[in-house]
This record gives C-alpha cells, structure tokens and sequence, in this order.
C-alpha cells in the first residue's frame, strides 16, 4: 500500500531558516585532554636514534601512543632536538646523560589522540601527535558535510515524516511523522505517523521498522488502519535488502532509547531528525548511535527542518 | 523460567537467537514470547516484545486494563534485555525482571548502559532487575547460535571510500 504523495509547492521550502547540525560522540566535540610528562634536549645529536630505541625499551609510553617521541625546537634554541622521556610519575633513577640527553623538564602532552582537526591544532601546540582525522567529524565541524543539493532533498522527504504526523494529529495521535528512506535510488520505502495512543511501543519509527519489514515480505503488524502509514518495496536494489542497512531515517522529532536502540537494531544508515526530545537517545540523553560496545554505529543529524517539526511539537502540546 | 528455557530452545531450533521469556501475573502466564527477529525481517522482534503483544491480547480479551495489570506482573527472561527492551518494559510498567545471563553485547540493565534505572520521566517507570539464575545454560546457548551462520545475513560489503 503506497502512502498517497503529497505535492510541495516550492514557496514550501525554506531552506535558509535550518542548517543540519551533527551529533558527534562527546569524544570527537570535547576538547582535548592533557598530562604531564617529562622531556628532555638531546645535547649530542648522533645519539639521537640510539636515545629513542633506549628510552622506547625503559618507558613505552603505555596509552600515549600517539604522541611523537621527538620534537623539534624552534629558532633561537640552544639544542635543535628534545625527546620525550617518560610520563611525569613513572619512577625511573637512570642517569638519561649517558644517552646524550640534558637535565629533564616538565612538559604537558595531549592524552588522547586528536580526533577532529581543531583536537589536532592544540594537540600538536603543546607536543607533535600522529593524527587519523575522522574526516566526517571535520567536514561537520566545519559545516561542509553536505553537497549543494542535498538540503532540498532532506527537506523534501522531512516534509513528507510532517504530512504523515499531521495525518496521525487527524486521528487524535501524536504528531509525531518517520519516513524510512533508500539514499541510492532516493525512493520512499515507509511511511508512518506516532501510534502510541494505540499500542504503547508504536512510535512513528518502530511503525517505520516494521513497514521496512513488510516491504521485504516480513512484518509484524498491518496498520491498514491509517492512511498515513504504508510502505513500498524498493526496486532498485541489485542485493536483498537486510532489516534498514544502507537505510535514512528521517523524523520529526528525536527518537527515545526504544525507538533509537531499535534503529541500531536494524542497522539503519543515518538519522536525521527536527526537534530534540527530553527523553532522547540520539543527542539529549544518550548518544546510542556511537556509543562504545555496541556492534553498529550510524550518523545523526539533528535540526533538520526544525521549524516545520517544532510547529508540531507545538500543536500537539496544545 | 525453566519454560523460558523451552522458549529460548525453539528460537534456537528455529534459527533466531535463543532467548524466551514469560510475563506472569497472579501465577497465570499471561505473555510468552521468543525471538523470532528472522522469521519477522523486523530486528525488534525479540522476545519480550513478543511476549508484551500477547499480553495486550489477553488483557483485551478479559477487557482489562493493561497497565493495572502490567503493574502487578514479573518478566522471567533468559538473557539481560537489551537497551531497546529495557526502554520498552519501562513504557509497559513492568516492575520486577527476572534474568538468567548478563548480554554484554546490548544489555540495557546494566551491561551496557543501564535503562531500568536511569532517570527518564518520560519513558515509563524504573523496574528491578534480579539476576544469575541458570546464567552459565543461557550463555552456552548463545554461544551455540552464534557460532552457526546467520542465515539472513547480506554478503559482507566491501567499505565505500
């Protein structure tokens, strides 16, 4: 059963009042941590190598992997050359002159490795590290995730999860709309709206999961009860399709943690969502979608048509 | 929980991971549920979600009121739930949980994050987790499944960069 279409008029898009904004794991946002270390200059520079392969024996430098052993000072310095010795409270009583170096002093070195390029820029101001930028990270720090073109396409199919949440509002639901997205051939494999006022657990995107499910010939419930809920197989896909792998899902507002942990379930691709949600799993409370431990990790967006989505909010509260 | 075993075997037998439970309430099953994620092509499909359907069934047949009952029923399951259904046993009001083995992959009372207590108002209520009882039979099980192939599974896609 294919949801009826709804036609937009271009004077529906207002692209210019929301930019997609991603929710990285705190580790990729926060700032980058740092400890204290002891460094020393390389007085003789031919022993240079030998001092680095000694001191990789006496102190490996356990969880700082990342940090370079070897730094050049700048211009002006009395030695061209300091190396990292050991962290600040290993105890060691070897005299490091035997190796060429001078007289020990305190550093402080970055803890973790640089994830994104603002962590690697103060990483590298305090001591050199070897950097495996999370290029996705970056792009969305900087703001440039997103081709030109793909704001329309966002919009259009978040304004297609409004018109099913205004069809369940129709019915005394919650507006609350999903639609269930295959990027590839940019076909609309589900459609749903909030049913929670009829079954605890059938919030817009479990409804969406199960549609997907029915799409593939599964499924659990009909929903043949409301027009704003339907699905389409996809024809374009060379491979079977698998749960929502390769999958984008677009709702209204943030999905809970049963919501969110059933969409890792199904192994969706991204979720975009509009509002923030108190009790959100992809952002507000939890970020599920890279949380450690858990065997499929996704991207999330969120603000994504924020104001077509806060207008429901509104309505519904009323 | 020994028929929460039973259930769990049939999933295994049946090619869906090994977990059952039952909803009890009154001493009178009242829910029963194992996985059947595969059969469904629906990845929510895991037992006591199962089991939560049949008991919304029950109460309609006898025209009561779900969440007065749900308050007084006890989740037997054979494994932790996971997050997703820790969050769904919260929307149902179930207070008590009764569970063989830790799910280190997903749990969602502890194991992972724990859901049964965390501060959420607006998903449910809080419920208690007992644990451990025939934890060392319910593990082997899921050693035994996925130890086999999953069916369902796509071939393994080559990363797109």
């Amino acid at each position: 059963m294919e949801p009826q279409r709804k036609r937009l008029k271009t004077s529906d898009l207002d692209l210019d009042s929301w930019d997609p904004v991603a929710v990285l794991s705190d580790q990729l946002c926060t700032d980058v941590e740092l400890v204290q270390a002891l460094a020393a200059p390389v007085l003789d520079h031919r022993q240079t190598s030998r001092a680095v392969q000694e001191l990789r024996q006496m102190h490996p430098l356990r969880g700082l992997a990342h940090l370079k052993r070897v730094r050049r000072t700048g211009a002006g310095s009395a030695h061209a050359l300091e190396v990292l010795v050991r962290p600040l409270h290993e105890p060691s009583d070897y005299d490091y002159s035997r190796l060429g170096l001078g007289d020990l002093f305190v550093v402080t070195v970055p803890s973790t490795a640089p994830l994104t390029r603002p962590q690697f820029d103060t990483a590298s101001a305090h001591w050199p590290t070897s950097f495996h930028e999370d290029k996705m990270a970056s792009a969305a720090l900087r703001g440039e995730l997103f081709p030109a073109g793909q704001k329309e396409k966002m919009h259009r199919y978040m304004s297609l999860a409004v018109e099913a949440a205004k069809d369940g509002q129709k019915l005394g639901l919650d507006a609350i709309g999903a639609v269930m997205v295959d990027p590839d051939s940019e076909q609309v494999i589900a459609t749903a709206h909030d049913c929670r006022r009829k079954h605890p657990l059938h919030h817009a995107a479990m409804v969406c999961i199960d549609l997907v499910a029915k799409s593939q010939g599964g499924g659990r419930y009909g929903y043949e009860e409301f027009s704003g809920c339907g699905f389409s197989a996809s024809h374009w896909s060379a491979v079977q399709p698998y749960l929502c792998t390769g999958y984008d899902l677009y709702v209204t507002r943030e999905p809970c943690v049963l919501c969110a942990m059933a969409l890792l379930h199904s192994r969706v691709r991204r979720v975009f969502y509009g509002t923030a949600a108190a009790d959100g799993a992809l952002g507000s409370t939890f970020k599920l979608h890279a949380q450690r431990d858990l065997n499929h990790r996704f991207e999330v967006f969120k603000d994504v048509c924020v104001g077509l989505c806060r207008e429901l909010d509104q309505s519904r509260s009323l | 929980m020994d028929k929460a075993f039973d259930m769990a075997k049939d999933a295994l037998e049946n090619g869906e991971v090994p977990v059952g439970c039952l909803l009890v309430y009154n001493d009178d099953i009242i829910g029963k549920g194992r996985n059947e994620v595969n059969q469904t092509k629906n990845a929510t499909r895991h037992a006591e979600l199962v089991a939560l359907d049949e008991l919304r069934d029950w109460c309609e047949v006898r025209n009561v009121e779900v969440k007065t009952v749900c308050e007084r029923t006890v989740l037997y399951v054979t494994v932790e739930p996971c997050i997703m259904c820790a969050a769904a046993l919260r929307l149902f009001n179930i207070p008590v949980v009764v569970y063989g083995c830790n799910n280190d992959r997903f749990g969602g009372c502890g194991s992972v994050l724990d859901i049964s207590s965390a501060d959420l108002p607006q998903t449910g209520t809080m419920f208690k987790c007992v644990a451990g009882h025939r934890a060392e039979e319910a593990v082997e099980m899921l050693k035994t499944f996925y130890k086999q192939e999953n069916p369902n599974a796509p071939n393994p896609k080559t990363r797109k960069q």
